[in-house]
């Protein structure tokens, strides 16, 4: 299952040496090294019909998904988000939907910017090194594939 | 990472028609036409069960009429060149604009895979706001009205992020997104002598972004308001609630979940006022 709430996958152990950038007081470069951890993404609507691609899970798996929403799950539109790298694979699954369903499915993309943060946390608790955090901005995509109401 | 059990079947029954050739999955368009004529007759019946290529966390998808093998092999390039295949050329065929009634003059940015974000925004910035290129259509006064940012394959992230990027200094900006597959022809040649060639069709994802200061028809799929920076995730969320709160999911033990666990909850009851749809 491809939770994406799974606090393990969150923590990646790198060790950055952080460098002081001109914000900060410290004159000098900083010698204490930090761990990124990485957050979550915050705020995740989930509905049924919402379909988060990551890049851990294997690319059919995430495509059968959606194609089951689709046909059995009784889903006249489904939401397909990506963030940062999965944009691509969630647009290649939007389109594949689209070419298997011989153009009855439609596809309306967003685009949005999501702010991250990541929490740097020093490496050796003795030195003085503050724990500090970081945002930074990545790219997401949500493509509503739907099929269009008869009119 | 690894194909299921239902492509490998389907291949099975694919490769002995083509055993001679190592480059299954490929739609190979070689001087040999009766060979072609082979790999084309197998090849739709054979992909229209199964699903994508996308194998590798490669970001180029490899073709929707092409199956590529269902192996843990390198990527696709590299087997071609091992097999003592050459990239002679490599085209990208002309597809019709994706924003019909376009005037001709819009400024379209080909984002690609080495373009510099500072570069791309530096430009278009430039044009969106000041007054060179005054002759160029679609001009009225300070700048251009609409700019398009298009890009393919491993570009796409990098488009997005030139049109969020352009958005929020620019403001009031109406979008427009459209997806599909590009069709890129790739000519290989053998590098061990011999006249043996071949054209490979794949199809990539690209994206086409426009956006614009004039209001564009907001009945147009992918239509984007302006100034929907944050409030597509709430929207969505209230759109229906209900089913949201039929889905349960239990959170994880979370140190965040707390929180979006409260909003959550907060909206749910605030919805109740707001009947939804």
């Amino acid at each position: 299952m491809t939770e994406p709430r799974n606090p393990g996958i969150s923590s990646l152990p790198l060790t950055v040496p952080v460098q002081t950038d001109s914000s900060s007081s410290a004159v000098e470069m900083d010698p204490v090294e930090y761990t990124l951890r990485k957050r979550l993404p915050r705020k995740l609507p989930k509905r049924r019909n919402d379909v988060y691609v990551n890049m851990k899970t294997d690319f059919r798996a995430q495509l059968a998904r959606c194609q089951k929403l689709l046909d059995g799950g009784g889903h006249r539109e489904i939401c397909v988000h990506g963030l940062g790298l999965a944009i691509n694979r969630a647009i290649n699954i939007a389109l594949q939907l689209q070419a298997s369903s011989q153009g009855a499915l439609q596809l309306a993309a967003n685009t949005s910017t999501v702010e991250l943060v990541d929490d740097l946390e020093p490496e050796d608790p003795d030195e003085a090194g503050e724990p500090m955090t970081r945002t930074r901005n990545n790219s997401a995509i949500h493509i509503k594939v739907f099929y269009p109401d008869p009119q | 990472m690894f194909t299921g059990c239902g492509v490998v079947a389907g291949q099975t029954q694919y490769l002995p028609k083509d055993a001679v050739r190592p480059l299954t999955g490929l739609m190979v368009t070689r001087s040999n036409p009766a060979e072609n004529g082979v790999t084309a007759g197998t090849c739709p019946g054979y992909h229209a069960q199964t699903y994508s290529p996308s194998v590798q966390p490669a970001v180029v998808n490899d073709s929707i009429p092409l199956k590529p093998p269902p192996a843990p092999a390198p990527p696709r390039a590299l087997k071609l060149g091992q097999e003592g295949f050459k990239k002679v050329c490599r085209t990208e065929e002309d597809s019709p604009c994706p924003f019909p009634g376009l005037a001709s003059g819009v400024l379209e940015m080909r984002v690609k895979e080495g373009s510099k974000i500072r570069n791309l925004m530096g430009f278009a910035m430039a044009r969106m706001q000041g007054g060179e290129g005054v002759n160029a259509a679609g001009m009225s006064g300070g700048g251009l009205r609409q700019v398009v940012f298009t890009g393919s394959g491993r570009a796409v992230t990098k488009t997005i992020t030139c049109a969020e990027i352009m958005k929020r200094k620019v403001g009031s900006l109406h979008q427009l997104t459209k997806l599909r597959y590009k069709v890129v022809k790739e000519v290989w040649e053998s590098t061990e002598g011999g006249a043996s060639e071949m054209t490979v069709h794949r199809t990539v994802p690209s994206i086409s972004i426009l956006l614009s200061k004039d209001p564009l028809d907001p009945q147009e799929p992918g239509y984007q308001p302006p100034e929907t920076l944050s409030a597509l995730w709430e929207e969505k969320e209230g759109v229906d609630s209900a089913s949201q709160t039929a889905c349960k999911r239990p959170l994880g033990p979370l140190p965040y979940s707390g929180v979006a666990h409260c909003k959550k909850v907060c909206l749910g009851e605030g919805l109740s006022v707001v009947p939804p749809q």
